[in-house]
């Protein structure tokens, strides 16, 4: 049975990071599966699902690797992850959903908005969050993809967030994800 | 004629230009039935030749096999080339040649398409919508391109800054 484990790696973004990071993993005998990556202002961060060789278990791995990496000084996590959660399963196609929320940047947008989702029953499958606009006025950005079990849950969902607006003081739009498979 | 199975990406035949080829050729006839019938069968709206392992420009779009989708039924068409696109349009795409994987593709609303019908006749369409970006789409496959060929960005596109303008 193959062992897998989660990599997450951080550190100032510069050339070469992703570079050192696969050599080191392949030097390991580790394979990269899925893996997302990106830059967070000035850091460079990455999240790595890895395929353990034989003999080399996620807390060693996350040894070698601080040391094969320590010329960039990266931050590396590594966990072992439960044979089942690494798996290729075949989804299931559920009714998705973009959600863009933005306004005036002041604490507890992210959580109330996740916890209106949370509590309609959505799944948030990506997420990403910027602060922009100018140094006086920060404006907050989020745009999340969330899955519904059901259609039919979306107008519900619709209005729970509507009702986030003047509460928040942010702008919304949820809608459908225009996906198409030819 | 028969039902096929659609191809599935590393085959070569997904990666590689098609020829053109006459509607009259009895060939090019056979394939255009193979392609009907498994469209049929499939959960799709349109196909391409080489999805079902023919090199060959030939393509079939019946967008009202979805539902509330009309566009101009099902058509056949050889040779198909795209004289102009409109109205630029970033998509959630994928392909039943590239399973389980979408990407964020960039499209166009219209599509004026122009082919050869079976009979031989010039046939030009003007299309717009789901029909368009379905034209598109095809008219790719017979140029070996696949929608990973054209990914726009791997997340949002919001966060994209323009380089200029």
């Amino acid at each position: 049975m193959d062992q897998f484990a989660i990599v997450t790696a951080f550190g100032q973004d510069r050339p070469g990071i992703v570079a050192l990071m696969a050599d080191s993993l392949y030097q390991l005998g580790c394979n990269i599966e899925d893996s997302c990556m990106t830059r967070l202002r000035g850091e460079f961060t990455m999240m790595l699902m890895v395929r353990l060789p034989q003999g080399l278990d996620a807390e060693a791995l996350g040894h070698r690797l601080t040391a094969s990496t320590r010329s960039l000084d990266l931050a590396v996590l590594c966990r072992a992850l439960p044979d089942q959660a690494a798996l290729r399963l075949h989804m299931p196609e559920l009714p998705t959903f973009m959600l863009s929320v933005y306004g005036a940047d002041h604490p507890g947008i992210v959580a109330q908005v996740a916890r209106t989702v949370a509590e309609q029953g959505g799944n948030i499958t990506d997420m990403n969050t910027r602060v922009i606009g100018s140094g006086e006025v920060p404006v907050y950005v989020m745009v999340l993809e969330i899955q519904l079990p059901q259609d039919r849950q979306a107008d519900q969902l619709k209005q729970a967030l509507e009702a986030l607006k003047p509460l928040l003081g942010v702008d919304l739009t949820f809608r459908p994800l225009d996906s198409v498979t030819f | 004629m028969a039902i096929r199975s659609i191809l599935h990406y590393p085959h070569p035949t997904l990666k590689t230009a098609s020829t053109a080829v006459m509607p009259s050729d009895p060939a090019t006839q056979a394939v255009a039935k193979d392609l009907l019938d498994t469209l049929a069968a499939s959960p799709g709206v349109a196909l391409a030749a080489p999805q079902i392992g023919y090199a060959v420009r030939v393509i079939v779009v019946d967008v009202s096999r979805k539902k509330g989708e009309k566009g101009h039924g099902l058509i056949v068409m050889v040779n198909p080339v795209i004289l102009s696109l409109e109205g630029r349009k970033i998509l959630r795409e994928g392909c039943l040649s590239v399973p389980d994987y979408t990407g964020n593709v960039l499209r166009h609303e219209q599509a004026v398409v122009e082919g050869l019908a079976l009979d031989g006749r010039v046939v030009t369409l003007t299309t717009s919508g789901f029909e368009a970006l379905a034209f598109q789409h095809e008219v790719d496959h017979l140029n070996g391109l696949l929608f990973l060929d054209r990914i726009q960005s791997l997340s949002t596109d919001l966060f994209r800054r323009k380089t200029s303008g």
